[in-house]
């Protein structure tokens, strides 16, 4: 038996998921700047890092299985402008680049993290390392792949 | 120095810091996916983590990159940023529980785009383990306040 999950042959370049939303709270924001050990800026507004880390997180609320994440590579982000404490975001994440290599593949997501009103207040882009369905081992003595996993 | 923010014509290229370290722990991760909702086992299966390349858990990125934006600002007095505005990020090798990470930060680059108000400072970062790996590496791209008018 193994975890349900999306591998690098179930993902196309151009395919778009919409995730569910989600309200940022100043608990959001307390509990990050607690975590990170930041100090706030000014009242009511939402880290700028923090809605990384949520958009991971409603990833995990799609209808398909959670992406196979082998690695989480890298992050090209803009903060195109700031979140506050009440608006509701969801993300709109596109398949830019899919490249397989020997062990996985290469999986590059356009991202747009999007307001109650429909702007875009953050963009960019998440290369990730993803296992391909065939070199799925079984679970015990796998010592390689991981599975059901979206983001490190 | 507390409570004075540093404008930016104050900040000069090449300014290098290094910040106190910082031990990542079990409830940092614990936290951190309650917080994302990021549940993957890579963070929250010790015993299937046991099983993989890695041996144990590891930090999520994303914590990794929160955890420097916190020594960031125990690395050097504050800026007066008026935003964060641009990341370019690699995550080069994983942040295993117990492991202890400092920042080495630089001034890379300053840009006046010309207004009066504010200027672009590109800090490049290095996310640095206790055996002195780059655990975690980029640049970031700050909005700061310029000196105000008289």
């Amino acid at each position: 038996m193994s975890t349900p999950a999306t591998y690098f042959e179930d993902v196309a370049a151009g395919d778009v998921e919409v995730t569910p939303a989600l309200t940022l709270t100043e608990a959001h924001a307390a509990l990050y700047r607690g975590l990170a050990g930041e100090n706030a800026d000014e009242p009511g507004l939402i880290p700028e890092l923090l809605p990384l880390g949520l958009i991971t997180g409603l990833g995990w609320r799609l209808s398909r299985p959670p992406l196979a994440v082998l690695a989480f590579m890298s992050v090209e982000w803009k903060m195109e402008r700031p979140l506050r404490v009440g608006d509701t975001i969801h993300c709109r994440m596109r398949v830019a680049i899919k490249r397989s290599l020997r062990e996985g593949g290469v999986v590059i997501q356009d991202q747009e993290v999007i307001d109650q009103d429909g702007e875009v207040a953050q963009r960019g882009r998440f290369t990730f390392l993803v296992a391909k369905r065939a070199a799925e081992p079984a679970r015990a003595g796998a010592g390689r792949s991981i599975q059901g996993g979206h983001t490190t | 120095m507390a409570g004075v923010r540093r404008c930016f014509e104050e900040i000069e290229v090449g300014e290098e810091y290094e910040s106190p370290g910082r031990t990542v722990t079990e409830t940092d991760i614990v936290l951190f996916a309650g917080l994302s909702g990021d549940y993957n086992v890579l963070h929250t299966d010790a015993e299937f983590m046991k099983t993989s390349i890695f041996g144990e858990r590891i930090a999520h990125g994303l914590l990794g990159l929160a955890v420097q934006s916190g020594l960031f600002s125990r690395a050097t007095q504050a800026y007066a940023t008026v935003a964060f505005v641009g990341l370019r990020w690699k995550f080069k090798a994983p942040i295993k529980i117990g492991d202890t990470v400092r920042l080495r930060a630089r001034v890379s680059a300053k840009q006046d785009d010309g207004k009066p108000d504010r200027g672009l400072v590109t800090v490049q970062r290095s996310l640095v383990n206790q055996r002195g790996e780059v655990v975690q590496e980029g640049e970031t791209d700050l909005l700061v306040e310029k000196r105000g008018q008289p």
